[in-house]
């Protein structure tokens, strides 16, 4: 029996390794009145690999970055502290993912507040752990009105968008412009079920008529909608709009199949819910020009914008969506919040920033609603240039009209109880 | 063995849980805790019936899912919950476990794996119950309320205690059940299924039986752990997670009972190391671990460290 002599190393190591680089362990503690342990820790936790990578994803840590930079270099010695860090985790869109990380977070890497949060599941779940551990969490990227509706809680602020916004503009415009019969095709999630119920208020409203709607898997590994898509000319009445609720890496293989299957040859005119920059510039200008969207900010849009979109591109070679720009003006906003109160105590901060009027570089006319933590700006409605009109790289929207801040965003619903 | 040395385990085994919790961070000892159990669950079938379920996750998933829906809806103390996702389980392992136990080997995982994912597909298709992709989220968590003698129930190191009876109840029953009459016959049957039917067993029912009672201790480690996460997501059926069961008793070593939990705790605290590393593809890793076993240690850690013990004893 020799070979049994190298198996007492092998249960050894396996105890080793259980016990490995112990700690973290007992109950929980609780908030302390200053800067808990002297810093300030931001959580950035996103779409690092996925379908929503390009939109925000590890250049959002950049964006946050460049906040925290920003802080030091105005408070200098005066600043609450100059340790201020910034962590990130991929949560690949999966909301137990996000939960368990969003949970590593504040409880063992310090982080005071999270940043970002793509995909509306991952979003609540992550919602849900900032309730519960009584930390801040500003959520940029999802943008299911839950957030601030039934699922809102005390920690949450819903920073830069939501499906309402996305609906009074696009819904709203493209029916005045004579998109009458919608056909909703859209991700069977929680952000795309809100979509699928704020377009076909806003479309209504506006005087058209939802013919149909349909959901795709997400996440869809198959990338295939062209069951979808094929079933828009079988309808009846006839849909004259296509409205993709998809985005990121979605969106483009949606708009993709659109055009492969020659939809607008067949009378039927696309129409996007949700489209950053980045799903542009991935299909080109030409797959998409015409199409009418509402952004929440655009880079080319004035020189504030401009200046800003020239630091983050010298960083990181591209041009800022409007949700790295988001995630710059929320982490500043953080920390000038704890710098005002002077201690990074979450209650005391949410107490600080609510009701709080601000104009940045991402908000513009921006509130801090107190009643349901959404914060609301001016939105854009832009339109995508041909390639015959992009001046520049990166230079792809046209901006038609600012929608105020007030017409942009819905009331508080009232299902929200702080 | 020795009386003295047969309880030696047992002694190290709960003193070991009682203490996981203050050296590891909470949330991974409750995962530990839960993957144990559903790894010895996988175990009762795989090392003492011999017969390899493929298909686990239904079980794990279905009480999950029903625990989840329980709290929910009714506000029922979690333990009740849990029970009520075990007692789902179990009813849906008689169907299940009926059409498969006829078959063997391959074809048995292979019905499993069949119905395992026909769960995930209602799961997923039933979004209003289940809420499809967005899963069940914020499930309370009470029993006397949410602070019972002074705990508070929402942080898990206070849920750990809460849950670890009703999680020993389920080791003691695999205990038990392994360690009694029926469990000797389900050896035969391991063994030698013509012998234990000329002998008069039903084998049939006796596996029927087996199939159930894993069914059960499987959903109560599934109910434990809708409940520690307070979340239930379409992954509790998802065949990866009926993989990842065999894969701990197949590491700690088939039909030792003390192997599953073994390795389910090394699987998940190397899990979590490796995230907090951010090293992403942590299948590559626990997947090598499980090859180096596989060809050098067939007996897997529980059966290598029992063959040393008894070499000790015996020199």
């Amino acid at each position: 029996m020799r070979t049994i002599r190298i198996r007492k190393p092998l249960a050894l190591a396996a105890a080793a390794l259980v016990l490995a680089g112990c700690g973290g362990g007992g109950p929980r503690g609780g908030g302390g009145s200053k800067l808990t342990d002297g810093k300030i820790v931001l959580g950035v936790l996103n779409d690092q690999s996925g379908g929503y990578a390009d939109l925000g994803g590890k250049n959002a840590v950049v964006a946050v970055q460049l906040a925290i930079d920003d802080f030091k270099a105005k408070y200098g010695a005066k600043a609450v502290t100059k340790d201020i860090t910034v962590v990130t985790a991929d949560h690949q869109n999966k909301p137990d993912v996000a939960k368990t990380d969003a949970q590593q977070m504040y409880d063992r890497q310090g982080v005071d507040a999270i940043f970002d949060v793509p995909t509306s599941s991952a979003a609540l779940a992550v919602a849900d752990v900032a309730k519960q551990d009584k930390r801040l969490y500003f959520n940029i990227s999802a943008a299911s009105d839950d957030l601030n509706g039934k699922s809102c809680n005390k920690f949450t602020f819903h920073y830069a968008y939501d499906t309402n916004m996305l609906a009074n503009g696009t819904g709203a415009a493209d029916t005045e412009g004579g998109a009458r019969n919608w056909y909703l095709v859209y991700p069977n999630y929680a952000f795309g079920q809100d979509m699928t119920r704020g377009f076909t208020q806003a479309v209504s409203k506006a005087g058209g008529h939802v013919v149909a709607t349909a959901g795709s898997p997400f996440p869809n590994p198959t990338e295939d909608y062209s069951s979808l898509l094929l079933k828009a000319a079988s309808l009846n009445p006839k849909p004259d709009t296509l409205g993709v609720m998809q985005a990121g890496a979605d969106l483009q293989n949606v708009v993709k199949q659109y055009n492969q299957f020659k939809l607008k040859d067949r009378g039927i005119k696309l129409a996007v819910g949700l489209m950053f920059i980045t799903d542009i510039h991935s299909l080109g200008p030409d797959a998409l020009a015409g199409t009418t969207f509402t952004d929440a900010w655009y880079w080319n849009f004035d020189q504030t914008n401009r200046s800003f979109a020239n630091r983050f591109y010298a960083k990181t070679q591209t041009r800022p969506t409007f949700a790295h720009a988001a995630n710059y003006s929320a982490a500043l906003n953080y920390l000038e919040a704890v710098q005002a109160a002077g201690t990074d105590d979450a209650a005391t901060v949410v107490g600080n920033l609510e009701g709080k009027k601000i104009n940045d570089v991402f908000l513009r006319n921006g509130t801090v609603r107190a009643a349901d933590h959404l914060v609301t700006h001016d939105a854009y409605l832009a339109q995508v240039k041909p390639s015959s009109q992009v001046a520049e790289p990166w230079d792809y929207e046209k901006i038609i009209k600012t929608i105020p801040a007030d017409q942009a965003f819905n009331p508080p619903s009232g299902d929200c109880h702080l | 063995m020795r009386k003295s040395l047969r309880f030696l385990p047992l002694a190290a085994g709960l003193v070991v849980v009682a203490v996981l919790p203050r050296v590891l961070y909470p949330p991974v000892a409750l995962d530990i805790v839960c993957w144990a159990l559903f790894a010895v669950a996988v175990d009762l079938l795989l090392g003492y019936t011999g017969l390899l379920s493929f298909g686990h996750a239904a079980f794990w998933g279905t009480s999950a899912y029903t625990a989840g829906l329980v709290a929910e809806h009714t506000g029922a103390p979690f333990p009740l919950a849990v029970l009520a996702g075990a007692a789902a389980a179990a009813v849906l392992a008689v169907p299940v476990g009926y059409l498969s136990v006829r078959r063997t080997g391959i074809y048995f995982a292979m019905v499993t794996l069949a119905f395992a994912q026909l769960m995930y597909v209602v799961a997923n298709q039933w979004r209003g119950l289940t809420g499809g992709e967005n899963g069940l989220q914020d499930v309370p968590r009470t029993l006397f309320g949410t602070h019972p003698f002074g705990t508070d129930l929402s942080d898990p190191y206070y849920f750990y205690y809460w849950m670890l009876p009703l999680a020993l109840l389920g080791f003691l029953a695999a205990w038990r059940i392994v360690h009694s009459p029926f469990g000797r016959v389900l050896v035969a049957i391991r063994d030698n299924p013509a012998r234990a039917r000329a002998l008069g067993y039903p084998v049939h029912r006796y596996k029927l039986v087996a199939f159930v009672l894993s069914a059960a201790l499987a959903g109560l480690a599934g109910g434990l752990f809708a409940m520690s996460h307070q979340f239930v997501t379409l992954d509790t059926l998802h065949w990866t997670t009926s993989g990842q069961a065999v894969v701990m008793v197949v590491l700690g070593g088939i039909g030792t009972l003390w192997g599953a939990p073994v390795a389910a705790a090394i699987l998940v605290r190397l899990q979590d190391i490796l995230s907090l590393a951010h090293f992403e593809e942590v299948g590559l890793l626990t997947g090598g671990v499980f090859v180096v076993v596989v060809l050098l240690f067939r007996r897997g850690i529980w059966g290598t460290v029992a063959a040393l013990l008894r070499r000790w004893r015996i020199g």
